[in-house]
């Protein structure tokens, strides 16, 4: 059938085959798209600092990734003297496996045109254009996340150096208390579309006005957008290498082949969250469908099974355009208040929107149907109180603070 | 247990909430003080312990109203959650020894700590977790019970921040706690694994103590009870308590000595009860040797010592020994009646150690010390602290006909009425030691009653009104329990639902 | 192959509780710990519950060690402990001695257990039905089922402790000048 089972007795050939197939085209897309995407970051930088950027390798400069891949792989491989051997070692591949893990939930592809379910026959086997579909689906994703921490933790550690071992501080906090957003936010989402599942998420989503990023109203987007930029350490999050205060945080010591591996995840990372985003709230592959009252708009790419990758890869290039403008143009947040925006802002927020969207599906339910107007007044009220006693909080806070002179 | 999977046959559980009705005041009490706290200025802090107190009255008010409308069971959620008798006294004597508890802090805590707001916010979530024992009857809920009386009592043991001693008390309260949390969580894992439930009373029929699967049944009982058996401080878990007992504000070492210690006691009597009853083989002689060794060791200890709150540390680890005794007969004897000897015990125990902890403050009010020799005098200066002091002595080591007799009574009558070998043995070491702690008791009377004040200060002691408020009525309770044993209802106790039933 | 899963966990599982004991280095002894939740999570999955596996990796592995490891980083306790120091000289052969007694009767009683057919005494442990594996995430609908409804309450109210968890935990690390630097004596100490 259509999920594929490691299971002894369907272990045959053809699954096998489809299997490393998917995995193989899956690292090297990986790859390859990373590459792009660092020279794509440059070129688009440059465009908007009005300067030129990378233009010598290759057209338009295109192979300035691969150069430079090669001159780290030649440079000495430095370990500091004071450093935990093992663990410094250890903390680049922590930080790159993750990153990769993550695409084999991501619905790459498929033909989703005129309400299919995207799967496509191969070897006698219909499949999806998707590594694995676990039953907890995007919750892996999380937890690939929060494994991803210690690379970046164990880098600064393990490099005996004062610079990097308050990167990896900063960062770890800093993952952590965006997590908790994360979560809620995503949390929105699995309640609309009622799965785990990355696939079934996807097939949920099959007109614009199903799209999740509508269906949850918008606000578990932002909130999700917001911290999963935190949990990437990109600007305007990015305190964990901040050159004007760390010289380049956690990965300081780190050099040659060692420090590429640092390199690519982010990169990669920045690729795999867009792509999360995308899956999440855009319908990943799904065609751009609309479905409003008298307008039918069901646009076919013809192209078969790789309409849903040509779809995706649109999608994709939005958010990661989103990403480089936002790293263009923002400046780097200090560390209060990032913190204060995770914990007393974004939390709250999303944790309130979330109870919120459960109290109007609740009410769908019920026989006589709760006045949506009435639950989204009662929602309003319950915010004003919690906003207000948030406040006082603070304030009282702030007040006990200055009189008991406490450090924190 | 799992019941069928479809996601159509999911059926909201029913929730009655009259019965839930304490747990509810309390929930809702610890938020509003949690806010209360916020709007308060410094100045009138004192609030909070007032509201506290009223917080703990009002949850009393659905315990009673449940105990004269319908005398019947109240089961939830596929009977893990069952208000009966059982669970109503227990739930009234928590919150009540909450009350007085609130009664001895209001004036410590005001002139010691900025933090009043979580002090008793604190205090009632521990408090609540005790309530919430009193009426689980599913592994699930006794954990999560004990954690939520626990927790916040590590916090309240290490209170006072600045004291090494407390600090100790904290750290060695919270270590020793969540290892006997994860050696009892490994032991209910075990039991789980066994019967495949976690509702007691399935565990109490498939734990047999005979099938093949023996071996590990017998694991999991033994770890259960070593888990329950830190939390009673039962020897040889008892080493963290006289440390705690020292370092922790007075009024947190009565809460501790009193009612955290009658939460273990009641789980440890729902355990026996319902969950292993058909393997007395196993926990009969494990309880039997825990009760033996807690009783002498915690009087030949309490004999040794200088400082009145190590003493009645020791002296409250001995109590806990002869609450054990009837338990450790439950499957021989008539389990009636041993699990109605441990009920009397715990209220009457709760009421007088309450009563001498308040002593104790009122006392070290003035004289700032809690050396034993510290009380000489004390009839000359503060006669009325005397006599009720010796009132809760006597209490304590049994002396007819204050409360302590009564319930020492009932604890011999429950292991007499096994009528085994095992269970004489075990009634005379226990009469050996009612001997030998009278020893101690008599000591701290006659320094009270014959020697000197030791720096000839002889200026009364100034006892606060609520401080005289505990006072009154722990040693009313004291009083009236001895006199009048048969005033407090106690034959309504025997009503643990689902026990005995076989 | 559920016998190959199953030996490679509980290889790892065990390497990484014995590197928890016996590792010198704090952050050593963290990631070790890192492993056996990890090899816990994979026996998860052999036994289909994914939902629990990836509980597991994202709370234990996920949020508890990296704060293990943040707490070891910031007080800077990140060196090897000097373990000679010995207050009872019988303490550690004792606890040996203790430690090996339990392992040989924990694997006694499991040994003795052995011979428990599931299958032999019908349809498993008395109480427990299997989880449908038709549904997709059948796993998931079964625990959140059993969570709210048999087990409704304890959840709820765990929610308070975790509120009361905070309280206790921000009094405790919060250090004011001044206000609790007054002498506390006087208490009956």
């Amino acid at each position: 059938m259509l999920s594929l089972d490691l299971l002894p007795h369907s272990l045959t050939l053809a699954t096998v085959l489809i299997i490393l197939l998917k995995v193989v085209v899956i690292f090297v897309l990986g790859l390859v798209g990373t590459m792009l995407m660092v020279w794509f970051e440059r070129k688009v930088i440059s465009g908007m600092q009005n300067r030129i950027g990378p233009n010598k390798a290759g057209p338009w400069g295109l192979l300035q990734t691969l150069a430079d891949g090669v001159k780290l792989f030649f440079k000495e491989d430095l370990i500091p003297d004071k450093s935990d051997r093992f663990v410094f070692k250890m903390a680049p591949f922590l930080a790159f496996v993750p990153a990769f893990l993550v695409w084999s939930v991501i619905p790459l592809g498929g033909d989703f045109s005129g309400g299919r379910d995207g799967s496509f026959s191969m070897f006698g086997h219909r499949t999806w254009m998707q590594l694995a579909d676990p039953p907890i689906g995007i919750l892996l994703v999380l937890a690939l996340s929060s494994i991803a921490v210690y690379g970046v933790m164990l880098a600064g550690w393990s490099s005996g150096s004062k610079y990097p071992l308050l990167g990896s501080v900063r960062a770890s906090a800093q993952m952590i208390s965006y997590e908790a957003a994360l979560g809620l936010s995503l949390a929105a989402v699995i309640l609309v579309s009622g799965t785990l599942s990355t696939h079934g998420i996807v097939l949920g989503q099959s007109s614009v006005s199903r799209w999740s990023v509508i269906a949850t109203g918008l606000l578990p987007f932002i909130v999700f957008m917001i911290a999963a930029t935190a949990e990437l350490n990109r600007p305007p999050f990015d305190l964990v290498e901040a050159e004007s205060e760390l010289v380049s945080g956690f990965n300081t010591e780190y050099s040659s082949i060692r420090f590429a591996l640092f390199y690519l995840a982010e990169f990669m990372n920045t690729i795999t969250m867009s792509g999360i985003i995308v899956t999440l709230f855009f319908g990943g592959p799904q065609p751009v469908r609309f479905d409003i009252g008298s307008l039918h708009v069901d646009p076919n790419l013809h192209l078969g099974v790789l309409s849903g990758t040509v779809w995706f890869l649109l999608k994709l290039l939005v958010f990661l355009y989103i990403y480089v403008w936002l790293r263009a143009t923002l400046p780097r947040l200090r560390y209060d208040q990032l913190m204060n925006l995770g914990w007393k802002l974004l939390i709250p927020v999303a944790l309130w929107w979330f109870i919120v969207l459960a109290a109007l599906r609740i009410g769908d339910e019920r026989t006589p149907r709760w006045n949506k107007g009435v639950v989204l007044a009662i929602g309003a009220a319950v915010f004003i109180a919690g906003a207000t006693l948030l406040v006082v909080a603070n304030g009282v806070a702030r007040r006990n603070r200055e009189r008991e002179g406490a450090m924190f | 247990m799992i019941s069928a999977l479809v996601a159509s046959d999911f059926a909201t559980p029913h929730v009655d909430y009259h019965a839930l009705a304490p747990e509810i005041v309390l929930g809702v009490g610890i938020c509003l003080l949690i806010v209360l706290d916020l709007f308060l200025a410094e100045s009138r802090k004192w609030l909070v312990s007032t509201v506290a107190g009223l917080i703990l009255l009002g949850a009393v008010l659905p315990v009673v109203t449940l105990g004269v409308i319908g005398s019947d069971v109240r089961s939830m959620f596929d009977g893990r959650y069952v208000i009966d008798n059982f669970s109503l006294v227990l739930k009234a004597l928590f919150l009540l020894s909450g009350y007085v508890v609130v009664l001895m802090s209001s004036r410590d805590t005001e002139e010691r700590t900025p933090y009043q707001g979580e002090y008793y916010t604190l205090l009632l979530t521990s408090i609540m977790g005790m309530v919430m024992m009193a009426s689980a009857r599913d592994l699930v809920s006794v954990f999560v019970a004990l954690e939520f009386l626990s927790i916040p009592a590590y916090m309240l043991a290490a209170w006072r921040k600045r004291d090494s001693k407390s600090n100790e008390a904290g750290m060695k309260y919270f270590l020793l706690g969540v290892f006997a949390s994860a050696v009892m969580l490994y032991g209910m894992s075990l039991l789980y694994g066994v019967t495949g439930s976690t509702r007691l009373v399935d565990i109490g029929q498939a734990v047999t103590g005979t099938d093949h699967l023996v071996g590990v049944q017998v694991l999991g009982i033994v770890f259960v009870i070593v888990g329950f058996a830190f939390k009673v401080s039962a020897v040889p878990f008892h080493t963290w308590a006289p440390d705690v007992y020292q370092g922790a504000p007075t009024p947190i070492t009565a809460f501790l000595s009193v009612a955290s210690k009658a939460a273990g006691f009641v789980a440890l009597s729902l355990l026996v009860f319902l969950a292993f009853p058909a393997a007395k083989s196993v926990y009969e002689p494990f309880l039997w040797v825990l009760a033996a060794v807690t009783i002498t060791v915690g009087n030949l200890l309490a004999l040794k010592q200088k400082n009145i709150v190590r003493m009645l540390a020791y002296s409250s680890v001995s109590q806990g020994g002869f609450i054990l005794m009837p338990l450790a007969v439950a499957g021989t004897g008539d389990a009636r009646t041993s699990l109605r000897a441990v009920v009397v015990y715990l209220i009457i125990y709760a009421a007088t150690n309450l009563g001498a902890f308040a002593v104790v403050m009122a006392v070290s009010r003035k004289t700032h010390s809690g050396e034993i020799a510290s009380y000489g005098g004390l009839f000359n200066y503060a006669p009325g602290l005397a006599a009720v002091m010796t009132l809760f002595l006597a209490s304590l080591a049994g002396i007819p006909p204050f409360g302590g007799w009564y319930a020492k009574f009932g604890a011999f009558k429950a292991v007499l009425e096994a009528r085994t070998g095992a269970a004489y043995t075990l009634a005379v070491i226990a009469a050996v030691n009612t001997v030998v702690s009278a020893a101690y008791y008599i000591t701290l009377m006659r320094e009270m009653w014959m020697k000197p004040a030791p720096d000839g200060d002889e200026s009364p002691v100034r006892v606060p009104r609520n401080l005289v408020a505990a006072l009154v009525i722990t040693g009313v309770a004291t009083l009236a329990f001895g006199v009048l044993p048969g005033f407090s209802g106690y034959g309504a106790i025997t009503g643990l639902a689902g026990a005995f039933g076989r | 192959m559920d016998i190959l899963v199953f030996v490679c966990a509980a290889a790892m599982i065990l390497c990484g509780a014995l590197g928890v004991v016996t590792l010198r280095h704090p952050v050593h002894a963290a990631l070790s710990l890192v492993l056996t939740l990890f090899g816990v999570a994979v026996l998860f999955v052999a036994q289909n519950a994914h939902f629990l596996a990836v509980a597991q990796v994202i709370v234990y592995a996920g949020a508890i060690v990296v704060l293990f490891l943040f707490v070891i980083m910031l007080l800077g306790v990140d060196r090897v402990e000097d373990l000679h120091a010995e207050p009872f000289k019988v303490q550690r052969p004792l606890a040996i001695v203790s430690g090996v007694a339990l392992a040989g009767l924990l694997i006694a009683a499991v040994v003795a257990s052995q011979h428990t057919n599931v299958a032999a005494r019908g349809a498993g442990l008395p109480g427990v039905n299997p989880v449908r594996n038709d549904l997709h995430d059948g796993n998931i609908v079964a625990l959140s089922k059993d969570l709210f409804s048999g087990h409704v309450l304890a959840f709820e109210l765990t929610s308070v402790l975790l509120v009361i968890a905070v309280v206790a935990t921000v009094l405790l690390a919060r250090r004011s000048r001044g206000i609790d630097a007054a002498p506390t004596d006087g208490q009956a100490t």
